[in-house]
């Protein structure tokens, strides 16, 4: 092995959707937009890159970096600033939870990590781990999309082999996506529709959110 | 000290909230101050009727969704369950025992040994006496296999003995306990064996 694959095989060790995070039990609305029709199974990528641009890129990619970024008082002001930026108590509430998770199994493994926001935790948790800032919101971009294909899958919406067109048909935007925020950019995501199926009740659901 | 962590899974409608269900009186007889996770398939069904059953304050039982995984969230990713649980012993310092409920499942559902301490698969007599025989991962290597609904057993042509000796065999000897939850046998032995295996009180 060359000293060089190191970075490579870390990130992949960290992205890979059998690191236990709880994430695969979230769908981020994804569950009632297909239950409702908002999205469409036949173009999941469709759903997916509109939840990178308009949720992934302004919120958790901004949020993670700070995650990435900050130490101490300045972490736990910034975990503060994240949860006022997330105005809907549900969706603020899934968000802790889901952070909770991943710390939960950071420390089993000996990563030093407070409870947070999600995409806080991750970008501490990611940076404690050794990650670049940029491998560490490409690790976060591609969980996200990989996260909500799969979920389709488990809804039993789309075929396991099918989405994996869409995915690679998202690579290139996902790559042009992870750009690092400045220090100052603050989190704020514009992502309307499935903001308002994360609020929308579902008789049954099988998913956190 | 932190509290025991005891897994109970098992195939669907076994009998595993009936369990709980019957054993909640026992423990609080025995002192012994219990908090409950469901993981349920479907919206939190079971942690509703645990909650409207009173035998616990609402706020010690906790519903943990499962993706649409009720294998994953027990075994190859359990760190929601492992982050209500590390929750619930934060909330009530001095909690002896936490019991996690599995969605119902099938016979190759295990769970992690990082999300518990001991754990118990629940079979049902009307499943058929050859269950055991079919030497699932569940039956193989649960700490205790528990053969629920034992009433049934004359109704559905089970040779209950027969069955359980099957379930000895496969098992190597470890425990087996055979259960009416509804009526409330054999559960106490499943408390003795708690108490002797994880509670060590
Ligand atoms: N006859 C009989 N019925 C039982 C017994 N225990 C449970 N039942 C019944 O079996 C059904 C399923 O019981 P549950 O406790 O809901 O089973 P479960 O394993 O929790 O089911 P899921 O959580 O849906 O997988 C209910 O109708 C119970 O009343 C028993 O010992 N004897
Ligand atoms: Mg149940």
């Amino acid at each position: 092995m060359t000293p060089d694959a190191l970075p490579l095989l870390t990130a992949m060790h960290l992205a890979d959707s059998s690191f236990p995070s709880g994430l695969f039990a979230f769908s981020w609305g994804l569950e009632a937009a297909l239950a409702e029709g908002q999205a469409d199974p036949r173009d999941l990528a469709g759903w997916i890159g509109a939840e990178l641009h308009g949720r992934w890129h302004p919120f958790d990619r901004v949020a993670l970096a700070g995650g990435w970024r900050l130490d101490g008082a300045g972490l736990a002001d910034w975990d503060d600033l994240v949860d006022a930026s997330i105005p809907a108590e549900m969706q603020r509430q899934q968000s802790l939870q889901a952070g909770a998770a991943l710390a939960a199994s950071a420390r089993r493994i000996g990563v030093a990590l407070d409870d947070g926001h999600a995409p806080v935790v991750h970008g501490r948790f990611l940076r404690l781990s050794g990650l670049t800032l940029p491998d560490a919101l490409a690790v976060s971009a591609m969980g996200m999309a990989r996260g909500l294909a799969s979920a389709a899958v488990r809804l039993g919406r789309v075929g396991a082999v099918a989405v994996q067109r869409d995915l690679l048909a998202l690579l290139p935007r996902i790559a042009a996506l992870t750009d690092p925020p400045r220090p100052d950019d603050l989190p704020a995501s514009f992502a309307p529709i499935s903001d308002i199926a994360l609020m929308r009740p579902l008789a049954s659901r099988l998913f956190v959110n | 000290m932190t509290a025991a962590r005891v897994g109970i899974g098992g195939p669907v409608g076994s009998g595993k909230t009936a369990l709980i269900e019957a054993i909640l009186p026992h423990l609080a007889a025995a002192g012994i101050d219990t908090a409950v996770i469901t993981n349920d398939l479907v919206t939190d069904e079971d942690a509703e009727r645990l909650r409207r059953g009173g035998q616990l304050p609402p706020e010690r039982v906790l519903a943990v969704q499962a993706g649409a995984c009720p294998h994953t969230v027990i075994r190859e990713d359990p760190t929601l369950n492992i982050a209500a649980a590390d929750r619930l012993e934060r909330d009530f310092p001095g909690l002896d025992l936490i019991l996690i409920e599995s969605g119902g499942d099938n016979l190759a559902s295990t769970f992690s040994p990082d999300l518990v301490d001991f754990w118990m698969f629940v079979i049902d007599v009307a499943g058929g006496d050859d269950i055991p025989r079919k030497k699932g991962p569940g039956i193989l290597q649960a700490d205790l296999l528990v053969v629920n609904k034992a009433d049934l057993a004359p109704h559905v042509g089970v040779d209950l003995p027969l069955m359980l000796d099957q379930a000895q065999a496969v098992r190597g000897g470890r425990p087996v306990i055979a259960t009416v939850c509804r009526r409330d046998q054999g559960v106490a032995g499943i408390l003795d064996l708690l108490r002797r295996e994880v509670l060590f009180r």
